[in-house]
């Protein structure tokens, strides 16, 4: 990614052991986790790079006892957020009027459709294809609290953002995820 | 009949992130209210969703990342300002340190000249010095002195062999007349 290149110190044996442990430890899980906000293995490769670059750098900072995949998580969710706002040129939190969550009221759809259903639908791909939709933060939180199954509590630490944020970005973004999985099921 | 649970609430409640009272009442409505459980239900299925994609999509690490940062880690060079820090590591400071101290402690008595130009110093000046030390020595042997003294030694010697002389007399003279009068 067009991150400045700031040269590298060489390492300490320990900060080589460090990085050696770090990467085959949480190597996958950092890549996919990065792969689920990027959408696509190049960018998750960069994004996955970087992040292990700034644990080789900032090594030191990191505090035994704490988890240190909440703690590249944070890397990696600072890099991406910091990648789009560099590719859009501007930020983008809030959605258009279109994607606020329906406020079903009282004469809301019933749900019909059972946990199996989504699943043998195959949904993979309009799931994946309705993430890439979401803004980088709605993506974040997503994919923290629903696959990696973060408390609110640690959603907001791994975000920099208070619990209230976090709240209303997974509402938002669970509700405009279900608008588009139900468009792209719906028979045209 | 109830109001229904509105979907933020559901969605809170999925996660387990509402307070105890607040969870005990969803959890009883749901129990009771279709509407509301298959909405739940809607919610959750999104969840187990987004859950079995990821799962089904799992990616290896790719080795070519490992690599490329191994790369960049070998190629990583020191930089002037931790070239300047290492200095100050223990290993290079204390000795360096130990060795400072003791140039210093042999060369502190060289420090009160440095700065002032050593004074020229006439090859004369060290002459008449010489001499008026020489001349002060009583042992000195161009001291003027030193003749009259040993002058003096040498009348003390004589004296005291006259004195010597004198005290043997008696003696001898005794004898002499011990002898005359034998």
């Amino acid at each position: 990614m067009g991150a400045p290149r700031v040269p590298l110190e060489p390492p300490t044996p320990e900060q080589k052991a460090f990085l050696e442990r770090a990467m085959q430890q949480y190597g996958k899980a950092t890549y996919n986790f990065a792969y689920r906000l990027t959408g696509n293995e190049a960018d998750a490769r960069d994004l996955t790079q970087d992040a292990f670059i700034r644990v080789y750098r900032a090594w030191r900072s990191f505090q035994p006892g704490t988890s240190f995949l909440s703690w590249i998580y944070r890397i990696v969710t600072n890099l991406h957020r910091d990648e789009l706002r560099r590719r859009k040129g501007r930020f983008q939190e809030e959605l258009p009027e279109d994607n606020a969550p329906a406020n079903f009221g009282g004469q809301r759809p019933l749900a019909v459709t059972p946990i199996e259903d989504y699943v043998e639908r195959q949904l993979g791909e309009p799931l994946s294809k309705a993430l890439g939709q979401l803004s980088a933060e709605q993506r974040q939180v997503v994919v923290l609290a629903d696959i990696e199954e973060y408390s609110y509590q640690e959603i907001a630490e791994i975000m920099g953002c208070s619990i209230g944020t976090v709240r209303s970005r997974l509402h938002r973004a669970r509700a405009l995820l279900r608008r588009l999985v139900e468009r792209a099921q719906r028979p045209t | 009949m109830m109001e229904h649970l509105n979907n933020d609430f559901l969605i809170d409640y999925l996660h387990g992130q509402l307070p105890p009272e607040d969870d005990a009442l969803a959890h009883a409505h749901l129990e009771s209210c279709a509407s509301c459980r298959g909405e739940y239900e809607a919610e959750a299925a999104l969840g187990e969703a987004l859950r079995s994609t990821a799962r089904a999509e799992e990616l290896e690490f790719p080795s070519m990342i490992a690599a490329e940062i191994w790369q960049q880690v070998r190629d990583a060079r020191p930089s002037l300002a931790s070239q300047l820090a290492s200095l100050f590591r223990p290993a290079i400071a204390v000795p360096v340190a130990a060795v400072a101290v003791v140039a210093l402690y042999f060369a502190a008595p060289l420090a009160q000249y440095a700065g002032t130009p050593a004074k020229h110093v006439s090859a004369n000046y060290y002459l008449e010095e010489h001499a008026a030390q020489q001349a002060q020595n009583p042992l000195g042997e161009r001291s003027p002195t030193a003749a009259q003294l040993i002058e003096s030694s040498a009348a003390d010697i004589g004296n005291a062999a006259d004195l010597a002389e004198a005290a043997d007399a008696p003696p001898l003279a005794m004898m002499a007349a011990a002898d005359a009068s034998r």
